[in-house]
């Protein structure tokens, strides 16, 4: 059931060329050089420190890695960061 | 930018929470909708963090659900440094300085203007003004009251008819009405004298026009007694009447004495009390106690003060215990009469003219009743007895 309905998401977007962030829960992301990073659709903080930030998302998370971090807004969907950013990447939510 | 603002604005706190779930407590304040921002850490259970004040209370059961400890660091934004200003001691002290300072300078006199007067008389009003205490750097509330001045001025000045006296904040304003000395000016109507009452003439003195009595004539109310008339009667001419008419006038008063009176008198024992009015309230400053006398009279003089144009229910008020004696006098019918002949002379003098002179006084009769002295008595005076009235010709 639920993969179906993915797969209906994904088919609209492609088709009626939909906004994907918008429709499929997706995480937008909005970088500044290596200063700021802005990230839309989030689900909440799971580590904050000083050179690595995980977030939650819909479906994994959300590791950026860096040095001098801080969070300079957080919203309950936004989150703004500023540091020295060097390393963005996703991790899959484990199948089980 | 608008946050930036209402930072400023409504104050916020730099706060240090200390706990092994702070994340988790971040994600609670988020979720609670608790504006937090600027985070960044400290050390591995240490987080910084910035809220708004009014915040403060409400992230207090979420501190407990994480078991995070909090320690306010910092204090930022307006209210907080307006606090800091206000409280410091300089800037209250400032403040207050101030306020005593308007409040003080607000009850001086700070400058005299003077209406309608000579240069000459301005100056010498200058001077009665400042003899009594309108000066300049003086304190309204020392002053005497406005019609006191007002009084006291016009008394001491010759030249001066009217002295009104305005106080408007700090001026003192004078409207002068200054006496204007008769300059002989020629009448220059035709007109008569002609007596005022009836009396024997004893005297005429004319700069012109035409004489119509004598020596020793007995003149009624209304007779002419010096013409407008010139020239003969065919050639007359018109001008206007001026002299002098002097006549034996007569006239009788009664007077009654009382043979026994008492009054009040001063003694000139005086004793003067100082208070400060607020609300009505009088706090004695100066002159506690009762005075030693029991008999007197109070003259009470307040004055309000004032800021800027304000009047603040303060007041100053001096309260003046004059000491009264009852006197009792009595006269015996002797000095009754004495009496009763000095009122009644002071009384004709202010009836008759100027230039009146007693020639002669008379007591006609006397009793002695209820302890009453009624006198009757006579009098023969000499007094100006012509009036001046226009000829109105009519063709």
């Amino acid at each position: 059931m639920a993969k179906w309905k993915h797969n209906l998401k994904s088919w609209l977007t492609r088709r009626l060329e939909l906004p994907a962030d918008a429709v499929m829960d997706l995480p937008r992301i909005t970088m500044v050089g290596q200063l700021h990073i802005y990230i839309e659709n989030h689900q909440g903080v799971l580590k904050f420190s000083n050179d690595e930030v995980r977030l939650l998302l819909k479906n994994g998370q959300l590791v950026i890695k860096g040095s001098d971090f801080m969070l300079k807004t957080i919203l309950p969907e936004e989150i703004l960061l500023e540091g020295k950013i060097e390393h963005v990447s996703y991790l899959d939510k484990p199948k089980n | 930018m608008k946050e930036y603002i209402k930072e400023l604005f409504s104050g916020y706190v730099r706060i240090k929470v200390v706990g092994s779930y702070t994340e988790l407590f971040i994600n609670r304040c988020i979720e609670y909708n608790i504006p937090i921002w600027n985070i960044s850490r400290v050390n591995n259970d240490t987080i910084l963090l910035s809220l708004y004040t009014a915040d403060i209370k409400r992230i207090r059961p979420h501190l407990k659900r994480t078991r995070c400890k909090v320690r306010i660091t910092a204090r930022k934004g307006f209210p907080f440094l307006v606090k800091k200003v206000v409280y410091s001691r300089g800037f209250l002290s400032g403040i207050v300085s101030c306020i005593l300072l308007i409040l003080i300078l607000s009850n001086m006199v700070w400058s005299i203007t003077v209406n309608g007067a000579t240069p000459e008389v301005e100056h010498k009003l200058k001077q009665v003004a400042e003899e009594l205490g309108v000066k300049k750097g003086e304190f309204i509330f020392q002053l005497p009251s406005n019609q006191e001045l007002q009084q006291k001025m016009t008394e001491s000045l010759e030249e001066i008819t009217w002295v009104g006296v305005k106080r408007s904040g700090s001026t003192y304003h004078f409207e002068v009405v200054q006496k204007q000395l008769p300059e002989k000016q020629p009448a220059l109507n035709a007109r008569h004298i002609v007596a005022d009452k009836k009396a024997i003439i004893t005297k005429i003195y004319v700069e012109e026009g035409q004489v119509q009595v004598k020596e020793n004539d007995y003149v009624k109310p209304g007779q002419l007694l010096i013409s407008g008339f010139i020239g003969k009667e065919e050639k007359s001419e018109l001008v206007p009447a001026r002299g002098e008419v002097y006549g034996k006038t007569w006239y009788v008063t009664n007077v009654s004495i009382p043979l026994k009176s008492t009054f009040k008198t001063n003694t000139g024992e005086r004793k003067t009390k100082f208070s400060v009015g607020f609300f009505g309230f009088h706090l004695p400053v100066w002159g506690f106690s009762n005075p030693e006398f029991s008999q007197f009279e109070t003259i009470v003089q307040e004055t309000n003060l004032r800021f800027l144009k304000w009047e603040i229910p303060l007041s100053f008020q001096t309260k003046e215990l004059l000491q009264t004696k009852e006197v009792t006098r009595e006269y015996t019918e002797k000095e009754a009469l004495l009496a009763a002949s000095q009122v009644s002379r002071e009384d004709i003098l202010n009836k008759t003219s100027e230039k009146a002179e007693i020639k002669e006084e008379k007591i006609l009769h006397h009793e002695v009743e209820n302890g009453k002295v009624n006198v009757k008595i006579h009098y023969e005076i000499i007094e100006e007895i012509g009036k001046d009235i226009p000829i109105i010709q009519g063709d």
